[in-house]
């Protein structure tokens, strides 16, 4: 009997799998498991039955049913998985899209390449241990030139070319700045000489010279620095602008030539030139070939400047510099002419900016990736 | 300043050439501008003799013409006027660069005729600016000859870049002096005769000045010249003058040029005869004088102004030009020529309040060797000796005593300064060959500083011109020393600000620009600016007359630039200065921006969507944000500034200080600029943002509940002038534990609604901390909100 019994289970078995490798849908599927394994269901009616029988035999078929049951289900899940898979497929295709579509334009901004050269400078200055400070761009003919050593008749004052505002109640008379060097005096001022060791300061900013053609905007940008202790020599100065040019334009070797120059504010001075090849196109590279281009003013600070603040000369002593931060720009990254800084040409500014998430830093390296 | 090889040599024993002068030229601070060696430059041009002239025959203005260079003949189309049959011309062989023109000359044709070569223009060969015609060399010229064998083209010249405080290198001899100091060469004696001369001056010097101006002339001397012949100069001077464009007149005038250029003295040449009196005064001008000057054109004297007068009144200005009535001319037999010293300063003044420029002003300004007058009185005379005949009078001068400058140095400030070691011997020997005087040899010199270099006047000076005839090279290379081995930060907190401001505007799709700082009067009017005292006296351009009071101005003109090159959307951004008043505290920075056109454009998927007031307030608030806000601190106003839309703008402030302005450009404005479409702007005074004294590093502890939120929906029927914001607020604070957001998600007016009244509708987020709220809970929690707005803006819920 229960062999006949077994037989039947295996019959069943055969048939139930047979249905199931058949079927040709998940309904299709889900009938045959309700057939099979549902409650009311072939296999389910032999659990039912097995009241029937002894307890020896109990056993027995309830461990053939059970194995059965657990063959037909997984065999039910396996084919499942099969149409989902087949399901998906066909959704998938039909899903496709046209991928060589462009998206629309979700645009990103650029930052100046002026800024970039600021943060550049700061960079490299802050490693040098110097700190950022601004002053006014509107200014009293006394910071602007008689505290730095240029009284009112002096030579030097005509190629500044001033713009002039109206005095004030007092009559003096407000400039805009020519140069960034009257920060220096603003700053040497605030110095607290009691517990005095030392300064080093980097004074980017706007400035203003009447003057207006291809090679000059009666508005640009210069940074100043300033380094002012106990024993500061000009040796210093040499050090720190030389290593300055050197990580800017990132040529190790680059060939610094100082050479002996005047500003009224500076004794001895010294202007700067930078190793230069002028190529055939009139482009420049920078750090091979015979030709030095100018890019600094520098020299150490006039004794009749400290004294004007009050700062003793024969106890401290130090450098200043200063230099165009236009034409830095230009010739770091190639950029022909100087008027389209101040056009905001969207062309130019998407050309030349710089994408906003590069921050200039000495570890990342300074050389600007182009937007 | 520009001389020639030949004249450095009469004053330089040298056996360097050019280029190693050239190169030790910009170490000693003479910055060398240009070195122009004609004879470099054109020895390919030769002489040549025009052999026959054919007008050509398809055109008008140009002629056919044979040269010879007396081995073969050649074929030019010329269009000089004066070209002619038997004149010696320049020619210039195909294959020939002419710098002229910056040209390499091919084998051409023209007009059908056939042309092999070019007969040159002085402006061609680079001599001059003329190109009327052909250069017509003296008809004996030897033919086929280079051109620089037969024109005197064989001095090269230099120009170099004086600095100011150098009026000492002003002339050839102080350039040769500095030279010689480098190791250069040996500085010539300056040769000439000295002639004392054995009659009196028929003209004498008078002074009045008060006693307190004396020192506007501290020295004046003068002498007499009768007989004297003012010929056209002999060919060397008027070459050396030419060389260095100065253009020669007449020998008594040209000498007086030449000692110039040569020793860097000015001096003034009248004509005894035209001399009224028998005296010259130096005195101060009177407000309303006038003076007729040499260069013909007439000056309004204002008081004070320092000038030399004969008994028919001013006639000199003094150190910057002569007068025309008493100049000397050709027929001049009598001459009186003055030296002076005058204060640098008060020449200076004159000369620009005149705006009259010389060359003796602006050596006078840079300062005169003191002594000069003395030696120039004998070198003058002996050429005009030489040159006009003649005789010369006795000397006459006035003249303050004048101390010798000496400056206490120790020499080892050079070291401590510069950190250049040099032997004390070294050191003594360059600054005597400067012509300083060392007279005791102790710890500490004396050093008398030479009577033509009135710059020098401290140690620092000293230590420079020892470092500079040494050699900057010398200098040592030294780093900064490291003070903290990790430098600090650099910025201060406001330029960071700046920095991240920038940085999240491009992030959001902005570009940085930068703009002048100023703009014209209607413009700054316009955005409420444009006072007296923000006002240039001496603006570059009408356009550019005052201080910007905000940069939207000059944005603006910045976006109609780039409309105008057809861009239709565009986002700019600058950080900069905006000016309020002429102090320096009037002055702070502002980030502003402006958006205009698509913020989507149209494309296979959207149509497009401009930009509005609610893309600028995200981004006022995504920047605020970076910058540290709290937003919930911002209280929105609406009383914008006037060149804001009145109606689609808002002001956000913390407390008293204003924070941002940020809207629709107000349509006038828009409409004066000439744009077509509504433009967004905001300006951000992120220096008015609060800073916590004590800026806090470490964050408050994260809290988060593990509970599930509960969102609900509420659609209130309130005010139509109502702020939607201040329905959000409210419901927020009728649970402010619990409830964590409210969403504005739909605003409505219309249908359904009475009139006066609006719909928003909210949806909240509600955060169980503790424990999973009830339906009850749940029920009181929003009871609770419906009754606030009820109480607090009369709204009730929307019947569905």
């Amino acid at each position: 009997m229960i062999s006949e019994l077994r037989d039947k289970l295996l019959n069943l078995s055969d048939e139930i799998s047979t249905s199931i490798s058949q079927s040709n849908s998940l309904n299709d599927l889900e009938e045959i498991r309700v057939n099979s394994l549902g409650k009311k269901g072939l296999i389910t009616s032999y659990l039912k039955n097995l009241r029937e029988y002894d307890e020896v035999s109990k056993r027995e078929i309830g461990a053939l049913v059970n194995d059965l049951k657990n063959k037909i289900n997984n065999l039910i899940i396996e084919k499942k998985d099969f149409f989902k898979t087949q399901i998906l497929n066909e959704k998938l295709i039909t899903e496709k899209i046209d991928v060589t579509l462009t998206p629309h334009e979700n645009n990103t901004g650029t930052l100046h390449p002026l800024s970039r050269t600021i943060e550049e400078l700061c960079a490299i200055f802050a490693d040098m241990g110097f700190s950022i400070v601004e002053g006014p761009d509107i200014e009293t003919d006394y910071y602007n030139f008689t505290a730095l050593n240029i009284p009112l008749e002096h030579p030097a004052r005509q190629e500044h070319d001033t713009f002039y505002l109206q005095p004030d109640e007092n009559g003096n008379r407000k400039v805009l700045r020519t140069h960034t060097s009257p920060v220096q005096i603003r700053t040497m001022e605030k110095i607290n000489l009691e517990n005095f060791d030392e300064i080093r300061y980097i004074i980017p900013g706007r400035t203003y010279r009447s003057d207006h053609d291809a090679t000059h905007s009666p508005m640009f940008h210069q940074c100043e620095g300033l380094v002012l202790g106990k024993n500061i020599n000009m040796g210093h100065l040499k050090g720190c602008l030389i290593d300055f040019c050197r990580t800017y334009f990132n040529v190790e070797d680059l060939p610094v030539r100082f050479r002996p120059s005047y500003f009224p504010f500076t004794e001895p001075s010294a202007e700067v030139d930078i190793g230069c090849k002028k190529e055939k196109d009139g482009s420049l590279s920078i750090g091979s070939g015979e030709d030095w281009l100018e890019i600094l003013g520098s020299g150490m600070v006039h004794p009749r400047v400290l004294e004007g603040v009050g700062i003793d000369p024969s106890k401290y002593q130090g450098f200043a510099f200063g230099m165009g931060l236009e034409r830095l720009t230009m010739l770091k990254y190639g950029i022909p002419d100087l008027r389209p800084f101040y056009d905001s040409d969207l062309r130019w500014l998407k050309h030349y900016g710089f994408i906003p998430v590069d921050n200039p830093s000495l570890h990342s390296g300074l050389n600007g990736v182009l937007s | 300043m520009k001389f020639t090889w030949h004249w450095l040599l009469d004053h330089l024993q040298t056996d360097k050439n050019i280029n190693e002068i050239v190169e030790v030229l910009p170490k000693l601070g003479l910055e060398v501008a240009s070195v122009k060696n004609l004879a470099d430059d054109l020895k390919e041009f030769v002489t040549v003799k025009v052999i026959d002239v054919k007008k050509h025959p398809n055109a008008d203005k140009l002629n056919v013409c044979k040269v010879f260079d007396g081995n073969r003949s050649f074929n030019v189309v010329c269009g000089a006027p004066n070209v002619k049959s038997g004149m010696i011309g320049v020619f210039a062989n195909v294959e020939t660069y002419v710098p002229g023109i910056d040209l390499i000359l091919k084998k051409t044709k023209i007009r059908g005729e056939s042309s092999e070569g070019m007969l040159c223009s002085e402006k061609e060969l680079t001599l001059s600016d003329n190109h009327e015609g052909i250069i017509e060399l003296p008809e004996t010229s030897e033919i086929g000859v280079p051109i620089v064998n037969v024109m005197d083209l064989a001095d090269p010249t230099i120009e170099i870049e004086i600095t100011p405080n150098r009026g000492d290198c002003l002339g050839v001899r102080g350039i040769a002096r500095d030279l010689a100091a480098a190791g250069m060469g040996a500085l010539k004696d300056l040769e000439f005769e000295e002639i004392d001369g054995d009659f009196d001056s028929i003209i004498n010097w008078k002074i009045d000045l008060d006693e307190d101006k004396k020192n506007l002339c501290p020295k004046i001397f003068g002498r007499s010249f009768h007989n004297v012949v003012n010929v056209e100069s002999p060919s060397w001077l008027k070459n050396r003058l030419l060389a260095v464009d100065q253009r020669p007149i007449s020998s008594l005038v040209d000498i007086t040029n030449y000692i110039m250029i040569d020793i860097g003295r000015p001096l003034h040449a009248y004509d005894a005869d035209k001399i009224v009196g028998d005296s010259l005064t130096i005195k101060q001008s009177k407000q309303g004088d006038k003076f007729s000057a040499l260069n013909g054109q007439k000056y309004d004297l204002d008081e004070g102004m320092l000038v030399i007068s004969d008994g028919h009144g001013i006639d000199d200005l003094a150190g910057i030009m002569g007068g025309e009535r008493t100049g000397v001319k050709e027929d001049t037999t009598k001459m009186f020529l003055e030296a002076a010293i005058f204060d640098p300063i008060s020449i200076a003044n004159t000369g620009r309040r005149l705006n009259l420029n010389s060359d003796a002003r602006y050596r006078f300004e840079r300062g005169l060797d003191y002594d000069s007058p003395d030696l120039v009185m004998h070198y003058a005379a002996s050429l005009v000796k030489k040159i006009c005949g003649g005789t010369c009078s006795k000397i006459v001068k006035l003249e303050l005593g004048k101390q010798k400058k000496i400056i206490n140095f120790t020499p080892t400030s050079t070291y401590k300064l510069t950190g250049v070691e040099i032997e004390s011997e070294l050191s003594k020997s360059i600054l005597e060959k400067l012509g300083f005087k060392i007279t005791n040899n102790n710890d500490v010199w004396d050093v008398i500083v030479p009577s033509w270099r009135p710059d020098i006047d401290g140690i620092a000076d000293i230590v420079e011109e020892i470092i500079r005839i040494n050699g900057y090279d010398h200098i040592p290379s030294i780093k900064l020393p490291r003070k903290n081995y990790i430098a600090k930060p650099a910025m201060n907190i406001k330029q960071r600000q700046s920095s991240i401001a920038s940085r999240t505007l491009a992030t959001r799709g902005y570009s940085e620009a930068i703009t002048f700082s100023f703009l014209n009067e209607v413009m700054a009017k316009q955005f409420n600016g444009g006072i007296e005292q923000l006002a240039l006296v001496n603006p570059i351009s009408s356009e550019l007359t005052h201080m910007r009071p905000s940069i939207l101005p000059t944005l603006l003109l910045a976006a109609q630039k780039n409309i105008n090159v057809g861009s239709d959307s565009l986002s700019l951004f600058e950080v900069g200065p905006i000016f309020l008043g002429d102090k320096p505290d009037e002055q702070t920075s502002s980030v502003t921006g402006l958006r205009l056109g698509n913020k989507i454009k149209r494309d296979w998927r959207s149509s497009s969507r401009d930009f509005d007031f609610y893309d600028i307030k995200l981004d006022v608030l995504k920047t605020l944000e970076a910058l540290g806000i709290n937003i919930s601190s911002l209280q929105t106003y609406e009383d914008t500034p006037s060149y804001f839309h009145p109606g689609r703008s808002a002001v956000l402030k913390i407390g008293q200080k204003l924070i941002a302005n940020l809207g629709e450009i107000h349509p006038e404005i828009l409409d004066f600029y000439g744009f077509e479409k509504s433009i967004l702007g905001f300006e951000i005074f992120y220096e008015n943002i609060p800073i916590p004294k004590k800026i806090k590093v470490s964050r408050p502890m994260l809290k988060v509940s593990p509970l599930q939120s509960v969102t609900r929906e509420f659609a209130f029927v309130i005010n139509e002038t109502t702020p939607a914001e201040k329905l959000a607020q409210i419901a927020r604070s009728s649970n402010k534990d619990l409830i964590k957001d409210v969403l504005i998600f739909d605003v409505y007016k219309g249908k359904n609604i009475p009139d006066g009244k609006k719909s928003i509708a909210i949806k909240v987020t509600i955060q169980p901390l503790t424990e999973t709220l009830t339906d009850d809970d749940l029920e009181k929690i929003s009871a609770d909100l419906i009754n606030l707005i009820g109480t607090k803006l009369s709204g009730s819920l929307r019947s569905q």
